[in-house]
């Protein structure tokens, strides 16, 4: 992987780390209770070429930020990106690596929602030069997609994963578990149908409550207590690993060979510009690093872009907030990070954190050997007490 | 001096003495329209808020009355709960008579019975006004007859009035002139003045109120005060209308203030005798004591850096109520702290909540408890005020509790109710009276008993309708034992309280349940023990959290994780850390949560 040495203009960063591009389709045909994504239902339809359109004017007016640093992966997540045709999807790569240096290994990542599958359709974003999917079955129970709100059944759940098989072969499947009602049983019944197909890559939520979603006004009343969702947990955490599946972030499993480069891009610090409404960038230069956000709603982003400012708002991560920052995503990695990374990421000296590093490991959450910071087993189950740890008080 | 008054006011909380007040300051012009805020002689936040009167006030009025004449009342407000007893014997005994003000619509209740009976043994008149006559519930011949009843003073031609209203007010200040007589005093005899109340004044320091019971004080008088042999230079001398007013000179029979550059309060406590250094009165007036700690209670900050920030407060706070007492105290649960002496329940909740409110204070106060006097198999004896000091019970001959004599004023309908709560505090009855349709019930009770929850307890029970006034009765021997809670397996100081042995199994197992609610699951599994001695007589665990975690973190939102973070993290630090366990604040007022069994 190409590296720029710039430590004579940053006199902290030593070099830029890998770049990913993260696209935000914002339209779902519902909104489900417990999403609190930016997404919105696209009553109306929408102006698909448009919307491509505003995406490339978008990224062109990223470039300057990262001029010359080519591009790792793509991910296009939503929203449901599904939604967009394949002539759309093949557009807006074209425009894309018109644009950048994209690496020819690229990982091309995107998210579909059964419901929208149709075999031609899946044909043609592989041809487009997507390689990677990730579906969002979220169950193969009807009666939990019901409760979910999806839009889709069992039945679709499995032809959706059927169709996908048939064009890639770098698949993931989300699941989510402790669902209103649900027994471990059920949750495992829902593993079990997953590993049944040859998926590289899964994900396991635990179903959590977010603020300002439906659930969160009207919250479930069955949710399996905290007991019961950490069995769950457990057994599906076993039964992954019997099935060769490596465990290697919070909710992520993979086969060897298989973790998603791009989100690992994420929880290594690594650099992503974020195109699309409500979408979020995190770019490193000689001046730090630098977060911003695109306007959220879709008319909000297309009026933002058509007048050049599609940035709603950018803030430099201060020198205090970066420890915390790398390690709220470092630290959800099970394998943890070389004890490098985290200056080459944040330009600042591991001794900054020497205390809460110690303080971690007494309190038996954190783990260090050979050169590797990892969380222990009891820091992966209480990854928020141990990221409080690197919490700036200001004090 | 024939046309001096000096009175006070006596009337249960929210009866309307403080409206009271102000209509005569009104009436006599003692401020402008504009000058007035509501209930002006009330000056602290608090004082307002829940309608009682903590530090005495006075306003000098000058009042031309139907004969012709202008006379100079002088008011002297009074405090009106039963923590500040003393101040209120202080108070009235500046006084020849007490305007005496019952609700018109609620009747008597036991803090004024107690506070009138002060004043007649005081020998001081108490002249009865029914306030509140203009409330449709007002039963003004039914409380004239209670008054009689209960108090013993004639009531038939008790002034009608409404001090909301303005009704009424020139009949009760014709009536106090009528009935109140003049004070007497030599004002050639020595110097002596009492000291009614004192506080702290930023600018001039310490401002006495005084009665001049003989003699006369001015400006560059050399003082004495008799009973602490404190010496000074009297200052200024003035009144209050309520505003201050500086005179040449405050002569026998007149009630106003004294400056002489004091800077602490200590040295000039209420209810002692100032005279004069040249010519020293013979004997100092009756009735002075050193006002004692009845209720102590440990005061920590909650975050550990704010120990200098309570000391400083607290400090500024006795600056002007000499009655609080405190002295640093650790305890291995809480930290750097205060063990604080308080003159009753009422005197804590008010100095707490003027830390919180006027010092910005984070609290956290350990269950307040009672004095214990113990006496030793050496024969000593010795005082514990704090249950965690309690020594081996080897070497304890016997553990003597304070008892109280209560006297509980209320309804008919709540005396089954009320008796049984009594009972169940260990309560023995001395006598029970029915005073037309009120009932005064007097209780020889366990103080430790009554500072736990036994005041709400009886509002509750009675709807609010019950009022107690109580005093110190004597020590005396009991069944008493430490009751210690473990939090895996660390004694937690700040919660050991004394109990009965008798209810010591339920307390216990009471108090470790109550814990278990309060507090929250961690990362490992807690247990909560209650012991007496090495005896566990409870147990419950509190199981392990099984995880925290968030399930997704992408490239998004990070601001809104940190914020989640941060607000997990900020609940965490309002708690106090035992050994590895978190405890919150609340936990350690747990057992006064506790019913009764």
């Amino acid at each position: 992987m190409s590296v720029i040495d710039i430590s004579a203009l940053s006199g902290g960063l030593k070099e830029l780390p890998p770049l990913s591009l993260y696209i935000h389709f914002p339209w779902c045909v519902r909104k489900c209770p417990y999403c609190d994504f930016n997404s919105h239902e696209a009553k109306n339809g929408f102006d698909e070429m448009g919307y491509v359109a505003a995406l490339l004017a978008d990224l062109e007016s990223s470039l300057p930020q990262i001029w010359g640093r080519p591009v790792t992966t793509i991910f296009m997540g939503g929203g449901t990106p599904s939604l967009f045709s394949a002539a759309a999807m093949d557009a807006l790569l074209c425009g894309i690596r018109a644009r950048v240096r994209l690496h020819p290994d690229a990982e091309i990542t995107m998210e579909a929602n059964p419901g929208t599958f149709e075999s031609d359709k899946f044909k043609g974003y592989r041809a487009a030069g997507i390689n990677r999917l990730s579906i969002g079955v979220q169950s193969f129970d009807p009666a939990f997609l019901q409760g979910l709100g999806r839009i889709h059944n069992g039945d679709e759940a499995r032809r959706a994963v059927d169709i996908a098989l048939t064009h890639f072969d770098n698949v993931n499947l989300d699941l989510m578990y402790a669902l209103p009602g649900q027994t471990p049983e059920q949750a495992l019944s829902d593993i079990d149908t997953a590993l049944g197909y040859g998926i590289t890559h899964l994900s396991a939520y635990h179903l959590t409550i977010e603020p300002n979603t439906l659930f969160a006004r009207y919250t479930p009343a069955n949710l399996p207590d905290d007991e019961r969702s950490a069995d769950m947990q457990e057994a599906i955490e076993a039964r992954l690993a019997a099935a060769g599946f490596e465990h290697y972030e919070t909710s992520a499993f993979a086969r060897a060979g298989y973790q998603c480069r791009h989100n690992r891009n994420y929880w290594t610090f690594g650099d992503y510009v974020g195109i699309g409404a409500g979408a979020h960038g995190k770019i490193s230069s000689h001046a730090g690093v630098l977060r911003e956000a695109r306007y959220k709603q879709p008319a909000a982003y297309l009026k933002a872009v058509a007048a050049g400012k599609p940035v709603q708002e950018a803030h430099k991560v201060g020198r205090q907030d970066l420890p915390f920052e790398f390690m709220l995503n470092a630290l959800r990695l099970t394998g943890g990070f070389e004890e490098e990374l985290f200056a080459a990421r944040t330009g600042l000296p591991l001794v900054l954190i020497a205390r809460e590093l110690k303080q971690a490991g007494q309190d038996g959450l954190l783990e260090r050997t050979g050169g590797l910071i990892r969380p222990s087993l009891k820091g992966q189950r209480f990854l928020n007490d141990l990221l409080t740890l690197f919490l700036n008080d200001g004090d | 001096m024939k046309h001096i008054r000096n009175f006070s006011i006596i009337a249960h909380i929210d009866h309307g003495k403080s409206t009271l007040a102000d209509r005569f300051i009104q009436f006599c012009g003692g401020l402008d329209l504009r000058e007035m805020s509501a209930q002006v002689l009330d000056s602290m936040d608090i004082e307002k808020e829940r309608g009682i009167t903590i530090k005495a006030q006075t306003a000098a009025l000058h009042y031309k009355a139907r004969d012709g004449e202008v006379y100079n009342l002088n008011l002297i407000d009074t405090p009106g709960h039963v923590d500040f007893s003393y101040e209120v014997s202080r108070s009235l005994s500046a006084c020849e008579g007490a305007l005496l003000v019952v609700d018109a619509s609620q009747g008597v209740e036991a803090q004024t019975v107690a506070n009138c009976y002060t004043a007649i043994d005081l020998g001081v008149e108490v002249v009865p006004v029914l306030n509140k006559i203009d409330l449709p519930a007002a039963e003004p011949e039914r409380v004239c007859q209670e008054i009689e009843d209960i108090i013993g003073i004639e009531a038939i031609d008790a002034v009608r009035a409404s001090a909301k209203s303005g009704i009424g007010i020139e009949d009760i200040l014709e009536t106090l002139i009528a009935k109140i007589p003049p004070p007497v005093g030599d004002v050639d005899a020595p110097l002596k003045a009492l000291i009614i109340d004192s506080w702290f004044d930023n600018y001039v320091g310490v401002v006495m109120l005084v009665r001049v019971k003989d003699g006369v004080i001015k400006p560059k008088d050399k003082i004495k005060f008799m009973a602490t042999g404190a010496e000074h230079l009297c200052e200024q001398v003035g009144v209050f209308t309520p505003k201050a007013l500086q005179r040449s000179e405050l002569r026998a029979g007149e009630v106003g203030f004294i400056i002489a550059g004091i800077k602490d309060i200590k040295s000039a406590k209420v209810g002692d005798t100032i005279t004069l250094m040249k010519t020293p009165a013979a004997e100092a007036l009756p009735g002075f004591k050193e006002v004692q700690s009845q209720v102590f209670a440990g005061l920590y900050p909650v975050e550990s850096h704010d120990y200098d920030n309570l000391r400083d407060a607290l400090e500024k706070l006795q600056l002007n109520d000499a009655s609080l007492k405190y002295e640093p105290e650790v305890s291995q649960a809480l930290g750097f702290g205060f063990r604080c002496g308080f003159l009753g329940l009422l005197h804590l909740e008010i100095v707490q909540e003027r830390l919180e409110r006027e010092f910005d204070m984070d609290l956290i106060t350990t269950a307040p408890t009672v004095v214990y006097e113990l006496l030793m198999k050496d024969g000593e004896v010795i005082h514990v005020e704090n249950p965690s000091k309690l020594p081996d019970p080897a070497k304890v001959e016997e553990i003597r509790e304070p008892i109280i004599t209560a006297h509980i004023l209320l309804p008919q309908e709540y005396v089954g109710a009320v008796m049984t709560l009594c009972n169940g505090k260990r309560g023995v009855q001395r006598n029970m009276q029915y005073l037309g349709r009120q009932v005064m019930l007097t209780y020889d009770m366990p103080m430790n008993e009554v500072v736990m929850d036994f005041f709400d307890k009886l509002k509750s029970t009675s709807r609010g309708y019950a009022s107690l006034d109580y005093d110190f009765k004597e020590y005396q021997a009991s069944d008493l034992v430490k009751l210690d809670i473990l939090v895996n397996s660390e004694k937690v100081d700040a919660l050991s309280l004394i109990v009965h042995r008798q209810s010591a199994q339920f307390r216990g197992r009471a108090v470790a349940a109550k814990m278990r609610e309060l507090i929250p699951r961690q990362m490992f599994d807690i247990a909560v023990q209650a012991a007496i001695g090495a005896h566990i007589i409870a147990r419950e665990t509190i199981k392990a959290l099984r995880k925290n975690v968030l399930a997704k973190c992408y490239g998004g939102d990070i601001t809104r994780k940190k914020k989640l973070l941060e607000k997990q993290k900020a609940g965490k630090r309002r708690m106090k850390q035992v050994g590895n366990v978190e405890i919150p604040q609340e936990a350690f007022l747990a057992i006064l949560q506790v019913g009764d069994k």
